[in-house]
C-alpha cells in the first residue's frame, strides 16, 4: 500500500519526524518498504499484511497513527445532495446470487461533466501510482484509496433497462473488461449484468461497454460487498488482479459501503457536477452486529509476561475504534468496529495492546527456566554418517527433492509404484518425488563434469519417497554416493562405514543385476540378511542418459535400518598381551567360488583364534592354473587371549581352513 | 715391545679413527675411513693387532683387555657415523626438499546449509530444545487446519502450494484430505504436541520444548534470492506460563551465540515488529541489530489458542510461543554466499570452499 504523505495528512496531524512515524508504523505492524519523493510529495510504502484491510486506504493509515501518537482522526462526514428524481424510478437492483455479494448499493448521478481531474486529485493519484483516467473514475479510485472500499462507476446510459442484475455468470457467456480483452467465462462467476449482458466482473474488473468515457452524462455508482473466495478465484482463474480484487479478496468494512458510496457522489457533484437522485438502491443483509469480546486483564501479563494499566489498555482499545460495554476489576468487554474483522476473540485484543503499547516494552531478559534437552539417536547416526563420508574425501551435495519423470525410471530400487507428481512443476520440469538420490547425484555429475571438475566425490543425505497403498507415503532416508573410484573402493567405503555405527551386525553383499549396473558389477548390500542398499558402477547406457563422459561407482544406503542397528556407546573388549601370527595362503578355486564363502569357512574354521583374514589378491593363469581357475592369495591372522600361539597350533589351523576349503569349495592349496 | 708402547699406539689408533668417521661427510668417505682402520686385511687395527704378539708375556692380558676395549670404541664411532649419514636406514637418503607440497590428503566438506543446521541445532540444544523431524508430504490437517489455516485461507491456494497426485490421480490421506508437499516444519510441532498429549495421563498438558527442521517446499520461481525447496527451523516451547518475554529472551539467546563471532563482542538485541500469521497471536516478525541496522531473523509469536486446542492442549493452562528461521538466508548471510541457487548446484569448487 502506498501512501502520500500530503493526502494522509488530511486526516492526522504529522508534525513528528518522518523517521518517528515510519519507525512507530514498522514496529506496530505496517512495515516501511521504501520511501520515495514523487512530485512535491513523499509515497510511502508500507506493507500491509493480509489480516489488515483496514490499512489499504489512508484513512485507515491515519488511524493507526492517531492511536499511535494520540492525535485525532479527523475523517470526512460526506453528506451528498440529492436534488434528483427517486432513483427506484430510474434504475434497479436484482440480487440474485447474496452468497456471492453479500450486499450491493448504488446511486445514480446524472449531467455530470465527464473531463480531466482537478491537478489536486490527480497528483494524489500519480503519487499512488495511479493512471488518471476522467474525473468520475479518477474519483471512485481516489475514494478507494481513501477507505479501502472499491468503486464502480457504470455509464447509465449503457445499462440496458437501467437495470444491474448481480448474478452467476451463464454457461459459455463472455465479457469484454475495461482493457478490452475478451474472456470466456467459468460457470458460477460472480457477474454484474444489465438487463442483457454480463457489464462488469464483480469485484473484479468493470466491463469495457458500460466504462465511463468523455460521452458519459450519467452514471451509476456502485458500492459494494463481494465475497471473497469468489474474487479470488475469478481474479486468479483470469489473472485479473487490480487493487480492487486485492481489496475484496481481504474483505472490506461492511459498515463502510454506504460511506464510501456518500463520498463518491460527493466528489463527483463538486468536481464533475449533476444531479443526484434522491435515495439509494440497496440490496442485501445489514451486517450483523457484532458481540462484545471479553479482555481479562491478567491474560495480558499471562501472554506477555508484562503487565499494561488497565487504564492504558481500555485507552488502546477505545482508540482502536472498539466500543466498551463493560469494564471492572478484572476484565473490560468492547465490541470491535467494523474495520476490523480480524478481531473476534480475547487474544485478538491481547495482541492489539502489545503492539500499541509497544514491544519494546517487552523485555529480552527473562530467565527461560532451563531443561535438559537430548540428541535422538538418528540425529547421532546421521552426524557419524557424514563424519565418515567427509574422512572418506566426499563433499556433501543437496539436491532438490523432486526429479524430472524420466529419472524415476532410472533406478528403481526402493519402488515399483508411480510416483507421486506435484501439480506444478517444483523447478524446470521436476514434478516427481524422487524414489532415489542416485539420478539426482549423476546429475549433478554432470554439472561438475560440464566445468571441468576433477574430483567429483559427492553424496548426499535426503529422503525418498515411496508411495503407499494409501495415507501418507513412506519416506526413507538415504544416503546416496557417486564417485570416480572404482566399485571396490566405493564398497571399501561402506564397509567403513558400517564398521563405524554397527561393528557386530553381518554386513554381506550380494551380486545384483540392474540396469543402471553395468553386467557384472552390480551389488545389493544386506545388513543382518536385511536389504539395505545398492552398489554398482554405473552401465554406459546410464552414463549416456546423464551424458557423462568418465566411469562412476553409485551406492545408496536406506539409513533407518542403520540408525536402528546402530551401536554408539561401545563398550572395550579384552585385549590379548601375547604376539599375533600369520599364515599365508595361496589356494587355487573355480571361477564361481566367492571370496565371501572363502571368508566364511576360513572364520568357521579358524574358530576364535582367528584375529583377522585379508584378501591379498587374485589372479588367473590358465597356464598354470588352468582355465576357468583362479587363485586367492590371503593371509589369517591368529592369536589367542590364553597365551602364546605355537608355530604347530597354527598350522594346524591352516591345514584345517585348506582342508575345508578343499571340501566345500574345491579348493587347493597352491603355496 | 713394551706394554706402554702398545698401549700409545692403540690410544691413538682410536683418536684418528673416531675423528675419521666424525669427519666423513658422506657414506663414501666413510667406507674410506672404515677400510683404512677397520680393513679385515689391512685395516690399521688389524696392524695393531699384530703387534701384541710382541707384548711380553705378562702383559698380555692387559694388552688384550685394552685391545678389545679400543676395538670396541672404534667399531661403536663407526655405527654412529654410519647412522648419521643413512639416517638409521637401511640405505642412504637424499635430503628433501621440503618446500615441494605434501601428499594431499582428500577430506569432504559438510555442505553450507547442514553446518547451519548442526550449528542451531547445538545452540537451541544448549537452550533445552531437542531436535525432532517429521515428514516432508503431509495431509490438511497437519499443513493447515490444525494450524488455524482455514479452508477459505489463500495460504491453502493450489498455486501457493505443491499438492500431489499419482499417475494424474489426486493421492489423499485417511482422512481423504489432499496431501501436499509441506510449505512449513510447524506441521511438526502438531504432530509433536499431539503425541505429547497422546501419551500424557489424561488431563495433563506435558509441556513440550523443541525445534523442527528440514526442507519445505513453495512453488517460488528460483532467482538469487528464491528457490522452490528451502529449510526451516522453528522452535516452540509450550508450557505453563510461557510468555512473550521468554520468546524474545531465546531469541536474543540464540542469537547472542550463533553470531558471537560476527558481531566481534557487541551486544546482541532483538526487535519485534507486528505480523500476521495464522498459527501465532500475537505474532511478530523477529529483527536483530547487525551492522548498524536491523537484520530480518524470521517470524515468531505466541501459539495461537485455536492451535493450542486442536491437538488437545488446554490454553487456559498453557501458553506457548513459537518462532522460525529461514536457514538459507542465514547460512548465506554468514557465509557471503549471493546466489541462493548456488546452494543447490553442487559444483564442487562451490562446496569445498566451506
Amino acid at each position: 500500500m502506498i501512501v502520500s504523505e500530503k493526502w494522509l495528512a488530511d486526516y492526522v496531524d504529522l508534525s513528528m519526524p518522518q523517521e518517528e512515524l515510519t519507525d512507530r508504523l514498522t514496529i506496530s505492524g505496517l512495515n516501511l518498504e521504501g520511501l520515495e519523493e514523487v512530485g512535491g510529495d513523499t509515497a510511502i510504502d508500507l506493507e500491509v499484511t493480509s489480516n489488515r484491510p483496514d490499512c489499504l486506504g489512508h484513512v485507515g493509515v491515519a488511524r493507526e497513527v492517531a492511536v499511535l501518537f494520540g492525535s485525532e482522526l479527523k475523517k470526512p462526514d460526506p453528506q451528498p445532495k440529492a436534488t434528483g428524481a427517486a432513483i427506484d424510478s430510474l434504475a434497479s437492483v436484482e440480487l440474485k446470487s447474496p452468497e456471492l455479494c453479500p450486499r450491493y448499493t448504488a446511486r445514480l448521478i446524472r449531467g455530470v461533466k465527464v473531463g480531466p481531474s482537478p491537478e489536486w486529485l490527480a497528483e494524489r493519484l500519480r503519487t499512488l501510482g495511479i493512471a488518471v483516467i476522467n474525473n468520475v473514475v479518477d474519483i471512485t479510485n481516489y475514494v478507494m484509496m481513501e477507505c479501502a472500499q472499491p468503486l464502480h462507476a457504470f455509464d447509465y446510459a449503457k445499462l440496458a433497462g437501467g437495470r444491474i442484475v448481480v448474478r452467476e455468470s451463464r454457461p459459455g457467456e463472455k465479457f469484454t473488461a475495461i482493457n478490452h480483452q475478451e474472456y470466456e467465462l467459468a460457470a458460477g462467476t460472480c457477474v454484474i449484468a444489465d438487463a442483457e449482458r454480463a457489464v462488469a466482473l464483480a469485484g473484479v474488473m468493470g466491463g469495457a461497454d458500460t466504462e465511463v468515457s468523455d460521452a458519459t452524462v450519467d452514471v451509476l455508482i456502485e458500492a459494494a460487498d463481494f465475497e471473497a473466495l469468489s474474487v479470488r478465484r475469478t481474479a486468479r482463474r483470469l489473472n485479473l488482479h487490480s487493487p480492487s480484487s486485492y481489496r475484496f479478496e481481504r474483505g472490506v468494512d461492511p459498515e463502510g459501503i454506504d460511506w464510501a458510496s456518500r463520498r463518491c457522489c460527493e466528489l463527483i457533484l463538486e468536481l464533475a457536477g449533476g444531479e443526484l437522485a434522491e435515495g439509494v438502491l440497496d440490496e442485501g443483509s445489514e451486517p450483523a452486529g457484532r458481540d462484545p469480546i471479553k479482555l481479562r486483564f491478567p491474560e495480558i501479563e499471562r501472554v506477555l509476561g508484562i503487565s499494561v494499566p488497565k487504564k492504558k489498555v481500555r485507552k488502546i482499545l477505545t482508540d482502536l475504534g472498539c466500543e466498551e460495554t463493560h469494564e471492572c476489576d478484572h476484565s473490560v468487554k468492547a465490541v470491535p468496529p467494523s474495520w476490523r474483522a480480524d478481531l473476534t476473540r480475547e487474544i485478538d485484543l491481547v495482541e492489539e495492546v502489545a503492539r500499541i503499547h509497544g514491544y519494546d516494552q517487552i523485555p529480552e531478559d527473562a530467565g527461560v527456566r532451563m531443561v535438559t534437552s537430548s540428541r535422538s539417536q538418528e540425529d547421532r547416526v546421521l552426524d557419524e554418517v557424514r563424519g565418515v563420508m567427509v574422512a572418506g574425501g566426499f563433499c556433501e551435495a543437496m539436491t532438490i527433492s523432486t526429479v524430472e519423470p524420466e529419472w524415476v525410471g532410472v533406478f528403481r530400487g526402493w519402488s515399483s509404484a508411480d510416483p507421486l507428481a506435484t501439480s506444478t512443476s517444483v523447478l524446470r520440469r521436476a514434478n516427481c518425488l524422487r524414489q532415489s538420490l542416485l539420478p539426482s547425484l549423476l546429475a549433478a555429475r554432470r554439472t561438475n563434469e560440464t566445468l571441468s571438475n576433477r574430483a567429483i566425490e559427492l553424496f548426499e543425505v535426503a529422503k525418498v519417497y515411496l508411495p503407499e497403498a494409501s495415507g501418507l507415503p513412506a519416506e526413507k532416508r538415504m544416503l546416496g554416493v557417486t564417485s570416480g573410484g572404482g566399485l571396490l573402493e566405493l564398497k571399501g567405503l561402506v564397509e567403513a562405514l558400517v564398521a563405524r555405527l554397527a561393528p557386530a551386525e553381518p554386513l554381506s553383499f550380494e551380486p545384483h543385476e540392474d540396469p543402471l549396473f553395468a553386467p557384472g558389477r552390480g551389488a545389493k548390500v544386506l545388513l543382518g540378511g536385511e536389504l539395505v542398499g545398492y552398489l554398482g558402477q554405473v552401465a554406459s547406457g546410464a552414463l549416456d542418459t546423464f551424458e557423462l563422459r568418465g566411469e562412476t561407482s553409485v551406492a545408496e544406503i536406506d539409513l533407518g535400518p542403520l540408525v536402528e542397528r546402530a551401536r554408539l556407546t561401545r563398550t572395550a573388549d579384552r585385549l590379548s598381551p601375547y604376539p599375533p601370527v600369520t599364515r599365508d595362503l595361496n589356494v587355487v578355486f573355480d571361477e564361481s567360488a566367492a571370496w565371501s564363502d572363502v571368508e566364511r569357512i576360513v572364520v568357521a574354521e579358524g574358530g576364535e583364534l582367528i584375529e583377522s583374514v585379508d584378501f591379498q589378491e587374485e589372479w588367473r593363469d590358465a597356464e598354470k592354473l588352468g582355465a576357468g581357475k583362479k587363485s586367492l592369495l590371503f593371509s589369517v591372522q591368529l592369536r589367542s587371549i590364553e597365551g602364546t600361539l605355537t608355530g604347530e597350533r597354527c598350522d594346524g589351523v591352516r591345514d584345517a581352513i585348506v582342508s575345508a576349503l578343499g571340501k566345500q569349495l574345491g579348493g587347493e592349496l597352491r603355496a | 715391545m713394551a706394554l706402554a708402547e702398545f698401549l700409545a699406539e692403540l690410544e691413538s689408533l682410536a683418536a684418528d679413527a673416531e675423528g675419521a668417521f666424525a669427519a666423513a661427510a658422506n657414506i663414501d668417505a666413510l667406507e674410506e675411513a672404515r677400510v683404512e682402520f677397520l680393513g679385515a686385511k689391512a685395516g690399521r687395527l688389524k696392524a695393531v693387532q699384530k703387534g701384541m704378539g710382541k707384548v711380553d708375556k705378562a702383559d698380555k692380558p692387559v694388552a688384550g683387555q685394552k685391545l678389545n676395549g679400543v676395538k670396541q670404541a672404534v667399531e661403536a664411532a663407526f655405527e654412529v657415523a654410519r647412522e648419521r649419514l643413512e639416517g638409521g636406514g637401511a640405505s642412504a637418503a637424499e635430503p628433501i626438499d621440503v618446500t615441494l607440497p605434501g601428499k594431499q590428503v582428500r577430506l569432504g566438506r559438510l555442505h553450507p546449509v547442514t553446518q547451519t543446521i548442526r550449528e542451531m541445532k547445538d545452540i537451541m540444544g544448549r537452550l533445552g530444545f531437542s531436535a525432532v523431524e517429521g515428514p516432508e508430504i503431509e495431509d490438511d490437517w497437519h499443513n493447515f487446519e490444525a494450524l488455524n489455516i482455514p479452508l477459505s485461507h489463500p495460504a491453502r491456494d493450489p498455486l501457493e502450494n505443491f499438492y500431489l497426485s499419482t499417475a494424474g490421480a489426486a493421492v489423499a490421506s485417511e482422512d481423504d484430505s489432499p496431501l501436499l508437499l509441506r510449505s512449513q516444519t510447524s506441521t511438526v510441532q502438531i504432530r509433536v504436541m499431539e503425541r505429547m498429549i497422546a501419551e500424557a495421563p489424561a488431563g495433563e498438558q506435558p509441556p513440550v520444548r523443541i525445534i523442527s527442521l528440514g526442507r519445505v517446499y513453495r512453488p517460488d520461481t528460483a532467482d538469487a534470492t528464491h528457490y522452490p525447496m528451502f529449510h526451516q527451523i522453528e522452535g516452540l516451547l509450550v508450557d505453563r506460563g510461557v510468555t512473550m518475554a521468554d520468546l524474545k529472551s531465546v531469541l536474543r539467546l540464540f542469537c547472542q551465540s550463533y553470531f558471537a563471532n560476527s558481531v566481534g563482542g557487541e551486544e546482541v538485541h532483538v526487535r519485534f515488529r507486528t505480523s500476521f500469521f495464522p498459527f501465532t497471536e500475537p505474532s511478530v516478525e523477529v529483527d536483530m541489530n547487525w551492522q548498524g541496522g536491523w537484520m530480518e531473523m524470521g517470524g515468531a509469536g505466541m501459539v495461537d489458542p485455536n492451535v493450542l486446542r486442536a491437538v488437545g492442549y488446554d490454553p487456559e493452562q498453557v501458553t506457548g510461543f513459537a518462532f522460525g528461521l529461514g536457514v538459507e538466508r542465514i547460512c548465506m548471510r554468514q557465509h557471503n554466499i549471493v546466489d541462493i541457487r548456488d546452494l543447490y548446484t553442487n559444483d564442487v569448487r562451490f562446496l569445498e570452499q566451506f
